[in-house]
């Protein structure tokens, strides 16, 4: 018995210096300050020695964590297990987390180097005032193709280009309603906010036709697919074309000319925050030209950030496909909440155009 | 004893060769220089200053032993009692249906048990983290040491508890004096089992692991996941250490407890 007496005891005394140790290490990770903040991220979508850098310039250690999509990032912020102090949702789920009230108003007079960002950039339609977010990275929705794969004359500066029958069963579309019912509309010369039943019928008929060209309707996957040379034509986003870019060298990208949609990654502060202030500090820090621009050059989006512009190598900012002239800007559109209702019917006809495929 | 022919000890070899070879594999390689595991280029005790400059992984290394003890002291505690509660049942059929529910726990697959606590902690409102981890641990390793303590209680005389009682020992008396110290050596077995199932239990802690909470196994398997670094050899290799030394620390005291209980037989 007193031996089981002692083992039981021995136990017990080695947990409270187990214990102890793991509080000291916990302690001694946030040394000289007890300021931390959490940020929220896609993966592989920041500068890991930016990080390192704000919490030598600030004293604030960050705790990073990565989310995969708009709507798992959703669902932890709402589920309030952790609090986060900064995460980066694209500007519809901006929209939708200020109706569901999961955001915090940002103090522009924190901020201030917000004069570096691009005007042009600023109060959009999802975030009026840039009230609850910042803009991070933003890009386009357009066509990634291998010209060495398709004929000359193809250079998909217009959507009429996908409809080229020497495209047969090679094209690759990516699984979203607004994107593809966004592209039967805009190659109608269309705006993708439509919000007439007949336009929409029009498009989808527009999209049927092109039907004998498609191969398939796929998400993520492309990006393997046109690295290895297996696919041809893929409608994907901006992002997604530079990183497939940057694997295969005979890729090129292109936005056509009758407009498409311009999407934005943006700062926001959610609900759950815990430091505030070193929130805005940290978006402060990013906004910064010399980090933005260094950021930049480790992430490859486009940069809303003028300031940033200048310290980058003009070969990257001059390059037209990933930073469209004004022209061409002037015709891209970010999409609108469309409300339940239109959304729903948006689904509906890329249903149908979905269904008529074989 | 007999002694072995040269086959049999050969075979006995390549047995625990084939046994060990994939854990001294990985060990070796923690000392490679060379990035991977393709080929050994010079020693270096880097990946183990990886290990230990990472703070967080060290705190999850505590962390996962702080649970292994913890929990296999709690179902200890928790498990001797029930065994003896079971064994002291007089209608047999109750016995052996309370034996086999017990039993039914060890064989459920990892995964039900884990997606189940998953359920009732969300249900009940207990946050993930170390308490969930804890319950659950706990909860699986109850029926390990009801298992080991149960050959022992079976084992043992039952006129030796009819003569304390006759020479007048109370209830509790009976309870530390004869029964506990009976089967001490089944207790510390369980004990040990119990700290090696939960050391090593992935399938459950990764359902109820939350909040920054994490223990070795789920976070290897994610570290695993963005590939195999070299600094997962260190750590394996670090854990497969702590693990020798619990297996010898069991040793000694078996052998201590194998003492005592001749005494008390005396």
């Amino acid at each position: 018995m007193r031996s089981l007496v002692q083992a039981a005891i021995a136990i017990l005394v080695v947990c409270a210096l187990l214990f102890f140790a793991a509080h000291q290490l916990e302690s001694r990770g946030s040394a000289g300050s007890q300021d931390t903040i959490t940020v929220f991220n896609w993966g592989e979508y920041i500068d890991p020695d930016l990080i390192d850098q704000f919490t030598e310039e600030t004293g604030i250690k960050v705790i990073y964590e990565t989310f995969d999509s708009n709507e798992a990032m959703k669902t932890k912020i709402e589920q309030g297990g952790s609090a986060y102090d900064v995460a980066v949702p694209s500007e519809y789920m901006v929209e939708m987390m200020i109706e569901d009230e999961l955001l915090l108003p940002i103090d522009h007079s924190k901020l201030p180097n917000l004069k570096n960002i691009d005007p042009y950039f600023l109060d959009l339609a999802f975030d009026p005032g840039n009230q609850y977010s910042i803009p991070y990275f933003w890009g386009t929705v357009g066509i990634v193709f291998n010209p060495t794969l398709v004929e000359d004359h193809l250079t998909f500066t217009t959507w009429e280009d996908l409809w080229d029958p020497s495209l047969q069963d090679k094209v690759f579309l990516v699984d979203g309603a607004r994107e593809v019912m966004g592209m039967g509309l805009n190659s109608l010369g269309e705006s993708l906010n439509s919000k007439d039943e007949a336009l929409l019928q029009q498009a989808t008929e527009k999209l049927i036709s092109l039907s004998p060209n498609i191969k398939a309707i796929i998400g993520d996957e492309i990006t393997p697919l046109m690295i290895n040379n297996e696919a041809t034509v893929a409608l994907t986003w901006s992002g997604q074309a530079a990183d497939m870019m940057w694997e295969n060298e005979d890729l090129d990208f292109a936005v056509p000319e009758e407009g498409s949609n311009l999407w934005f990654d943006n700062f926001v502060i959610p609900k759950t925050a815990g430091n505030v202030d070193g929130a805005h500090a940290f978006i402060n820090f990013m906004l910064d030209a010399e980090n933005s621009a260094q950021n930049n050059d480790y992430v490859g989006y486009s940069t809303p950030n003028l300031a940033a512009m200048a310290l980058m190598d003009p070969e990257v900012i001059e390059d037209e496909r990933f930073y469209p002239s004004e022209e061409l800007r002037d015709k891209l559109e970010v999409y609108e909440n469309l409300g339940l209702e239109w959304l729903g019917k948006y689904n509906e006809y890329f249903l149908e155009f979905k269904m008529s495929l074989q | 004893m007999k002694k072995l022919s040269t086959a049999s000890k050969l075979y006995l070899v390549l047995v625990f060769v084939v046994l060990y070879a994939p854990i001294f594999y990985l060990i070796f390689y923690s000392f490679n220089s060379g990035g991977n595991m393709n080929h050994f280029e010079s020693f270096t005790l880097e990946h183990y200053q990886a290990v230990f400059a990472d703070s967080r992984l060290i705190i999850i290394l505590i962390n996962t032993v702080i649970v292994a003890l913890l929990s296999g002291f709690l179902a200890t505690l928790i498990g001797t009692f029930g065994a003896i509660g079971i064994v002291s049942i007089r209608n047999k059929k109750m016995r052996n249906t309370l034996l086999s529910l017990n039993n039914v726990l060890i064989v459920s697959p990892d995964v039900v048990i884990g997606a189940s606590f998953l359920i009732l902690f969300t249900l009940i409102g207990i946050k993930l983290g170390f308490t969930s981890v804890l319950i659950s641990h706990v909860a699986f390793s109850i029926p390990i040491v009801v298992l080991m303590v149960l050959p022992k209680l079976l084992a043992m005389n039952t006129t030796l508890i009819d003569a304390a009682l006759d020479l007048g020992a109370t209830k509790r008396q009976v309870l530390t004096r004869v029964i506990l110290p009976y089967i001490q050596p089944g207790i510390f077995a369980g004990f040990f089992l119990a700290m090696t199932y939960s050391l090593d239990d992935f399938a459950v802690t990764f359902f109820v692991t939350g909040n920054g909470f994490s223990t070795l196994s789920v976070e290897i398997y994610s570290m695993a996941r963005a590939g195999i670094s070299l600094t997962v050899n260190a750590i394996s290799g670090l854990v497969f250490l702590v693990t020798i030394l619990v297996v010898i620390g069991y040793y000694f005291v078996t052998n201590r407890s194998k003492h005592v209980s001749k005494e008390v037989q005396r």
